[in-house]
């Protein structure tokens, strides 16, 4: 046990020559770190709540983006019906995942089956290249079914998932500057984290607004007072949808239409050309620009609405047909809202509603208290732990106790910085529970070794068989609580994960520098001092 | 330099007869159980807002908060059944005045509210605060949905109940049933003397105290297995000596380090609850509780639990793996 070939005390040599270069870049200032070569520069990274910052867990509402694409899918399907010359059906809705109807007449049955064949391959455009999205089922008769294929269904909400991602990523952080965390977690969820975040206001409301934006034409029904009246109760004409306007009252307008969020090709806030108050000025791709273009030509002296998330933000008058592609809205904005909903605009809508679930934030001054306080707790417990040792075992063995503990501290610190391990507040915890716990290898060993010395065995002996005996119990001792930590890793969530990780690395960091590096200082203070009796 | 071992802190060969003592032990355990368990169905637990959903802000009103005030407006707000609570600050912070840390119960989800609930009943509390009470800093803010709060119960529940039976397969593959079982029931009585001292206090019982828990049960499981390791290995040794001087034997042996490691655990803790912050206090304090359960059980439930097993010392020395 005692025997340490040249290549192994090299080896652990250099092993621990490195845990202190990588564990070195979080003891020096800022400047300094900077200078040194790449691999040394990477330092702990402090969780949020260290740090200070926002996590929130928003939860995709996947059922209504499911229902919408159903909804779709019917209105599609009465649509082709419609176009492929009067293909009449009964009963055309959406039955659980899928829509079902009947043809009217039985003639009708090849060739709407026919057609429906062929949508199936078509009703997603952004499908992967032909393949079926529905599966259409003759049932009895007349009648049909049309299922979305389960295969599809998981493509739309993984869509609307990674969508939601990317519309929030240029939401929260336009410029790209901010250094945050968006990401999948679990089947319908997102886990949005951003450090430092001061105005987390401001976030929430970027994530509460859909901005589903469209131009909507204005019924002429708005205008009966009788009609306004049968719309708030929610009677509205066919085709039609009734929305409130944000400077009071309602109007009925066009259900369908063609210019909607996506048609934007960037937008901005600005000050009215003549008026000098706040607009948001907009630009349309080309395609939509020609739509709107012959949209208002037609409609001269008509009123279009501009709806914003079911609200009607103006709705102005078309005095001249409007063909450049770009215009401005105007509404009740102050600098501040415009510039918002510039933004909005910009980063586009979100394909679905997103509900914070769960939200932890910390200011960086509470972040920064829990850091010193971490600190302080740390080097007090540790001094304690340096100072008992040195009185139970003395200076050589004491010292040797210490070393090893320090060694400790010093390899937790390297593999978190190595890992990328997130340090948090339960795993500033978990480093101090370890400064406790991590001399218990050591203590084993030297108890072991002074009985040893008492039934008369000589030092080398005495140490040898200590360190023999006492590897079975740590290492069964040890490993349990490995088990514990490794659970508490794979279950547990955020925060104690941190505690699991610095808990797990301080146990095995312990166990090497306990079995290991200690073994070799006493190996090596034994071989040159061969000494008689044993200061312990 | 002279070596020199200044202090011998403890004796060096004790013979303490702790199995003489079992029964008065286990008659303590057993009342303790039995007290913590009542505790707890009557008394329950003060579950934080990880296990209950509802909100939690901690706020820096820059001056010596007016808890009455903030009752009021909850009150008004409709909030009846809000918390208010004075935090001192950290002894680090040079904060002459209190935080406040506010509570807002769980808001149901209804069709109307709409899974909203929670983030807007903490618009209307920041809101009215700001407008009855006065401008504050928001120093932290937890806002937990039904629905989360109940996959951390499930989680925090699986968690303990996984990491119990991972550790008793170890214990099981690594000694005879009799020391796994013991070591069960030394576990079980550790967790649920925890869990009553935590009802009996009253203590925020959080997700970190799930965490605490884990770590006691690594804790207690290191002491019952060193001392497991060391009545193996003696009764291989003495093999006339009867069971119950073997265990004395065993449990002396281990005592210094026993008391040594304790100690220098006890140590850190202690300067985790005293300095680490109001962040921390609940899982130091658990901890340091289980510290010394955790010993105790060791010596006073998992040895003694092994004559009561029965454990065969023929079929024992032979099947011992090393």
């Amino acid at each position: 046990m005692l025997y340490f070939s040249k290549w192994k005390t090299l080896f652990i040599i250099v092993a621990l020559v490195i845990g202190f270069l990588f564990a070195l870049p979080n003891a020096l200032p800022k400047d300094v770190r900077e200078s040194m070569p790449g691999p040394l520069q990477r330092t702990i990274n402090l969780g949020l709540d260290l740090q200070g910052g926002a996590h929130m867990l928003l939860e995709v509402d996947i059922t209504s983006v499911v229902e919408q694409a159903l909804e779709n899918e019917r209105e599609t399907i009465r649509q082709e019906f419609n176009d492929a010359g009067r293909l009449r059906t009964n009963n055309l809705k959406v039955d659980g995942n899928a829509v079902t109807g009947s043809f009217r007449n039985a003639e009708d049955v090849a060739r709407g089956m026919e057609l429906l064949e062929k949508l199936s391959v078509q009703v997603d455009p952004t499908g992967l290249g032909g393949a079926k999205t529905t599966k259409v089922e003759k049932l009895s008769d007349r009648n049909f079914k049309v299922t979305i294929t389960p295969e599809n269904i998981e493509s739309i909400k993984k869509r609307t998932i990674d969508q939601s991602i990317e519309v929030l990523r240029k939401r929260i952080d336009p410029t790209g500057t901010t250094e945050m965390t968006l990401a999948k977690e679990g089947a319908d969820r997102i886990l949005l984290q951003v450090p430092g975040a001061k105005n987390v206001g401001e976030i929430k409301d970027r994530i509460n607004k859909t901005a589903n934006l469209s131009f909507n034409m204005v019924r002429p029904e708005s205008s009966s007072e009788a009609a306004m009246r049968l719309a708030a109760e929610g009677k509205l004409p066919p085709g039609t949808e009734y929305f409130l306007q944000q400077s009071g009252g309602g109007l009925i307008v066009e259900k369908r239409t063609k210019i909607t969020g996506e048609c934007l090709k960037s937008s901005s806030e600005g000050l009215h050309p003549t008026g000098g108050y706040p607009i948001v000025n907009f630009t349309f791709n080309i395609k939509c620009a020609k739509i709107f273009g012959e949209l208002t030509s037609k409609n001269i002296n008509k009123r279009f609405a501009v709806v914003l998330d079911k609200e009607i933000i103006t709705a102005p008058n078309i005095n001249s047909p409007i063909t450049g592609g770009s215009g401005f809205i105007e509404g009740s904005f102050t600098i501040e809202s415009a510039r918002e909903l510039s933004l909005l605009l910009n980063a586009g809508a979100l394909p679905a509603k997103l509900v914070i679930v769960e939200e932890r934030t910390v200011s960086a001054e509470l972040g920064n208290d829990s850091i010193q306080a971490g600190k302080i707790a740390s080097m007090i417990g540790l001094a304690g732990v340096a100072i008992f040792m040195w009185l139970s075992y003395g200076i050589r063995f004491g010292t040797i106790a210490n070393f090893a503990l320090l060694m400790n501290i010093i390899l937790i610190a390297a593999s978190l910085s190595l890992l990328g391990a997130t340090l948090t507040l339960p795993g500033i915890a978990g480093i101090i529970l370890t400064i406790g716990m991590a001399v218990d290898a050591n203590v084993l060993i030297f108890e072991r070794i002074r009985e040893e010395a008492e039934l008369g065995r000589p030092p080398v002996n005495a140490i040898e068989t200590g360190y023999r005996l006492s590897l079975a119990p740590i290492l069964d001792a040890n490993i349990t609580t490995l088990i514990a930590a490794v659970t508490l890793y794979f279950v547990g969530s955020g925060p104690i994960r941190g505690f699991a990780v610095t808990l797990a690395i301080g146990i095995v960091m312990s166990v090497f520098t306990a079995v290991v590096v200690a073994r070799l200082l006493t190996a090596t203070w034994l071989r040159r001092k061969r000494p008689k009796t044993l200061p312990i | 330099m002279k070596d020199i071992s200044l202090v011998k802190l403890l004796p060096t060969h004790p013979k303490v007869p702790f199995l003489n003592l079992r029964l008065v032990a286990a008659v303590i355990s057993v009342m303790a159980i039995i007290g913590s368990i009542f505790l707890f169905v009557n008394k329950g637990l003060n579950y934080g807002i990880d296990f209950t959903g509802g909100t939690v802000i901690e706020l820096d009103f820059g001056e010596e908060p007016r808890p009455d005030d903030i009752r009021a407006t909850l009150a008004e707000l409709g909030f009846g059944g809000g918390t208010v609570q004075n935090i001192a600050p950290a002894a680090t912070e040079n904060k002459t005045y209190d935080f406040v840390r506010v509570g807002i119960p769980l808001q149901t989800e209804t069709a109307e509210t709409g899974a909203t609930a929670q983030q807007d009943a903490l618009r209307k509390v920041q809101e009215g605060l700001r407008e009855s009470v006065g401008e504050f800093r928001v120093s932290s803010q937890d806002v937990v949905g039904s629905k989360v709060s109940g996959e951390l119960r499930t989680k925090g529940m699986l968690a303990v109940g996984l990491a119990l039976t991972m550790v008793l397969l170890y214990i099981w593959f690594r000694f005879e049933w009799q020391f796994a079982l013991g070591a069960v029931f030394a576990l079980f009585h550790d967790v649920i003397l925890t869990i009553g001292v935590f009802s009996l206090t009253q203590i925020e019982f959080n997700l970190s105290i799930i965490a605490a828990i884990l770590t006691i049960v690594g804790y207690s499981l290191n002491d019952t297995v060193i001392v497991y390791d060391r009545i193996r290995e003696n009764l291989r040794k003495f093999k006339k000596m009867p069971l119950t001087d073997v265990l004395n034997l065993s449990i002396n042996d281990t005592l210094s380090r026993t008391i040594m490691t304790s100690f220098t655990t006890l140590l850190a803790l202690t300067a985790l609850y005293v300095l680490g912050g109001a962040g921390l206090r609940g899982f130091s304090f658990a901890m340091i509780w289980g510290v010394f359960v955790g010993t105790y059980s060791s010596i006073f439930i998992a040895s003694p639990l092994l004559i009561l097993f029965k454990l065969k010392r023929g079929v024992n020395t032979g099947a011992a793996k090393d």
